[in-house]
């Protein structure tokens, strides 16, 4: 019973978070940014869902597109604010993570300022009802995340596959240079990329709000372990995210069942250590060819 | 110009009767290479003034007092960089101070000094507790310059190191009952033991991956010290331990006390970064710079040592801030693990500029301000400190210390666009390049040869060519003769040959390569009958390569 109560969760965890490490992936091999402001976009996107909830309609498609919409629309200010002006000047990588950094703190702060500090919640999306196997109940809403996340994912990732534009982002996370000779704009490529990266933070915030609270500084934790997954899995490859995804969701169910909740972050840290010190790049080390700078 | 236009040149030697010789020619007027020398000198732009301002103050002085140097111990470096040298013009012994940090270093730590005798009253209280975070803070900037400038290991974890030190050393101190002066020591063990464990990685993976990697530490620190029983979760922070601040001092006493303990605590991190980074482990960490780690490591610099060892040292030295951070302030908050108090320190660094002890200091000192002296502003006086940090990152290459440099190259770039859009070069060597040309002589031969190229394009015309195919040899008229003279003084390589292909019967034109033992090459392919009218063919192209030059 516990056992698949931890279990059940650490899948949901786990599919929320993979969507995030996607997204950190993604823009981190087609633009070269490592998007830290990810915690901003996560919390923005969130308050995008409440406001919709509160002043239009709380029924649960439209918050969660609202929410991913609110998500897009942070990932292309982030983008124009702290992509455009420096993707061409020297040592790129290091300012990116720091402007991105900087618009976290910025962002975040205003919406302590605006919002005040108080968490709020988003009302069910995906209705009260439950799945009862024997020795295990489902509720809706982990049925609801692991089928959405997965869902949208999917969607997104044949998107990527099939369309003109997922071409263009492909090209860009092949070569970045040849790209642009061919005549992929590298900046309304960018824009498309932090858009969708934006908009599965967006997916993110509101399906782990259906366990959490929405506050300011809320996207912090999602943010950690959204980067971790992505760097264990290796920037740049979304199998390698998917992989990572599971050995520290993994990590987590066995953590919070032998010692305790308290010591995840610290097992999880020693895991990456580990996987880490084997290999530099991150379990796709072994599966895709990582960017190098 | 045609060949009717009634000028003609009498041969002054048609009456001693020479071969071919003919009494009159025609010929073009008289040009004067005045007007040439006139024409370059006029200018219908502006003319700009031209070379290198002298940026540095020059002092006067023997050049003797050069070598009366003064050392510090127990180093061997000299108080102040001097260089000397001769004025140019004047020939002048005179010093130049090609480093002026150490004055500047000296004036704003002498301000720090005496800042508390300058203090308002009413904002005393507000001032003195914002001037000892300050050094507190300064001194943590130093120790993370040391990690992120000096070794380029981007780490984020230096807050997760000084709050687990100063929690360690505060429940050490409130259990154990530990004296004040016994906290730093036993922080610098705790941070040397953490530095050790989180150094690991650091030799694997480089720049920004391992700021990812670090990115949660201060998370996880925070989760384990709130959720823990012994760390006091309940009240925020953990406080009780001795403090160096007697109980029975003034209020005023006991600040100025905090004060100067801080400031001294700076000072100390300052030394560090001086023997970290200017002495051997900096010389072989500058060795190996981004990019270049591979070029070191063949060159035998063994990098990865030193930047595990610099991470060490930083690490021992943050945990004893966090020592002294605890004996300070009587113990620790929480709020040290918030991921704010990373952006804020960031935001110090990157300020300032990455890579410089005063961008630590000078950085800190905006934040801490914004931070300290302004918390009534409430959210808003982080959003001016990420606006800053922003605007920092977006415009500018180094931080506010690279200002300089950024400028520099800005205006070197100005220069050169618009030096392309107005220089006509013609042989001639440009303003800009003349001023660094140590043999000025070169300058005006340079120049003279130009003038002399655009007065002898003037004189080429149909009847001087005409005059020459005529009479190759013998007097010419003027216009010609200057030509010939022109063309007879020039070096080697641009001159020409004739080859005979067969004796009395075919002959062509080659041209000399300038260097021994490398053979003329041939330059066309057309045959001429005569040597006569070889040579007018090698006149004509000299004239050609006049025209075009």
């Amino acid at each position: 019973m516990d056992i698949w109560f931890i279990v059940s969760n650490t899948i949901v965890l786990a599919c929320i978070y993979g969507t995030l490490a996607i997204g950190i992936s993604i823009t981190w091999s087609s633009l070269g940014l490592l998007n830290l402001a990810y915690g901003f976009i996560f919390a923005f996107s969130g308050y995008g869902a409440w406001l919709f909830a509160q002043h239009v309609s709380a029924s649960g498609p439209g918050v969660l597109a609202a929410g991913i919409l609110a998500g897009a629309l942070g990932g292309v200010i982030i983008c124009a604010v702290g992509f455009i002006p420096i993707h061409d000047k020297p040592n790129f990588t290091i300012r990116g993570l720091i402007a991105t950094l900087a618009i976290n703190l910025i962002g975040t702060q205003c919406l302590l300022w605006w919002f005040g500090p108080r968490s709020k919640s988003l009302p069910e999306i995906f209705g009260n009802w439950s799945v009862s196997l024997p020795g295990v109940v489902f509720t809706a809403d982990k049925i609801g995340n692991v089928v959405t996340s997965v869902l949208i994912l999917a969607v997104v990732l044949r998107w990527m596959q099939s369309s003109r534009r997922g071409l263009e982002i492909r090209a860009m996370m092949m070569n970045p240079h040849a790209a642009s000779i061919v005549g992929i704009g590298v900046r309304r490529t960018s824009f498309y990329v932090m858009g969708i990266t934006g908009g599965l933070a967006g997916l993110a915030a509101v399906l782990l709000s259906q366990t959490y609270y929405i506050s300011p500084f809320g996207g912090l934790m999602p943010m950690i372990k959204g980067v971790s997954i992505a760097l264990c899995g290796g920037l740049g490859s979304v199998r390698g995210a998917v992989i990572a995804a599971i050995v520290l969701g993994l990590n987590e169910a066995l953590t919070s069942i032998s010692i305790g909740g308290r010591y995840v972050l610290i097992t999880q840290f020693v895991v990456i250590i580990v996987i880490l010190l084997v290999r530099p790049r991150g379990i796709a080390g072994l599966l895709d060819k990582a960017r190098e700078a | 110009m045609s060949i009717d236009s009634g000028i003609t040149w009498r041969n002054p030697l048609f009456v001693w009767g020479g071969k071919r010789d003919v009494e009159e020619l025609p010929t073009i007027p008289f040009r004067s290479h005045q007007e040439v020398w006139e024409g370059t000198r006029r200018s219908a732009t502006k003319l700009n003034v031209v070379g290198r301002l002298r940026y540095y103050y020059k002092w006067p002085g023997h050049g003797g007092t050069m070598w009366n140097r003064l050392r510090y111990w127990p180093t061997r470096r000299r108080v102040l960089r001097l260089r000397g040298e001769y004025n140019p013009k004047t020939l002048r012994a005179e010093k130049t101070i090609v480093d002026k940090r150490p004055i500047w270093w000296i004036l704003g730590l002498l301000a720090l000094a005496i800042a508390p005798l300058f203090t308002p009253g009413d904002l005393q209280n507000t001032l003195l507790t914002a001037g000892a975070t300050f050094g507190i803070y300064a001194a943590i900037s130093l120790c993370w310059m040391l990690i992120m400038g000096t070794a380029g290991v981007f780490s984020l974890a230096t807050y997760a190191v000084v709050g687990t030190a100063a929690f360690v050393t505060a429940l050490l101190a409130v259990k154990f009952a530990l004296p004040w002066w016994l906290l730093p020591p036993i922080g610098a063990l705790v941070g040397l033991v953490f530095g050790g464990i989180i150094a690991l990685p650091a030799t694997r993976l480089d720049g920004f991956y391992y700021a990812l990697l670090t990115l949660g530490l201060n998370e996880l620190c925070r989760v384990y010290f709130v959720t823990s029983k012994e760390f006091g979760s309940a009240n925020g922070g953990l406080y009780g331990a001795a403090t160096y601040i007697p109980e029975d001092w003034s209020q005023l006493g006991q600040l100025l006390l905090a004060y100067y303990a801080c400031f001294g605590l700076m000072l100390l991190a300052l030394l560090l970064y001086r023997f970290v980074n200017g002495r051997r482990l900096g010389r072989i960490l500058r060795m190996a710079p981004e990019k270049r780690e591979a070029f070191a490591e063949a060159t035998g610099v063994n990098f990865r040592q030193a930047r595990v060892w610099v991470f060490l040292i930083s690490s021992a030295a943050l945990g004893f801030i966090g020592g002294f951070y605890t004996s300070n302030f009587g113990g620790v908050a929480f709020s040290i693990f918030n991921f704010d108090t990373v952006l804020l320190g960031l935001a110090m660094l990157v300020i300032g500029g990455v890579g410089r002890a005063e961008g630590a200091v000078v950085g800190t000192l905006i934040v801490v301000f914004f931070d300290q002296v302004l918390n009534t502003w409430g959210p808003a006086r982080f959003m001016i400190i990420g606006l800053i940090m922003l605007l920092v990152v977006l415009y500018l290459r180094n931080g506010l210390f690279g200002i300089k440099a950024q400028f520099r190259a800005w205006r070197d770039k100005k220069k050169s666009e618009r030096r392309s859009t107005r220089a006509e070069k013609g042989g001639e060597i440009l303003p800009e390049e003349a001023t660094e040309t140590e043999d000025k002589s070169v300058i005006y031969q340079r120049r003279h040869d130009k003038m002399t190229r655009d007065h002898l394009k003037t004189l080429v015309s149909p009847e001087i060519i005409e005059e020459h195919r005529h009479s190759l040899n013998g007097q010419h008229s003027e216009a010609l003769e200057r030509l010939l003279i022109y063309f007879r003084t020039r070096p080697q390589v641009e001159k020409y040959a004739i080859m005979a292909v067969e004796r009395f019967e075919g002959y062509r034109i080659v041209a000399l390569s300038g260097h021994r033992g490398v053979a003329p090459r041939v330059v066309e392919d057309r045959i001429y009958a005569t040597p006569d009218e070889a040579c007018h063919g090698v006149f004509m192209r000299r004239v050609q390569d006049l025209l075009e030059s």
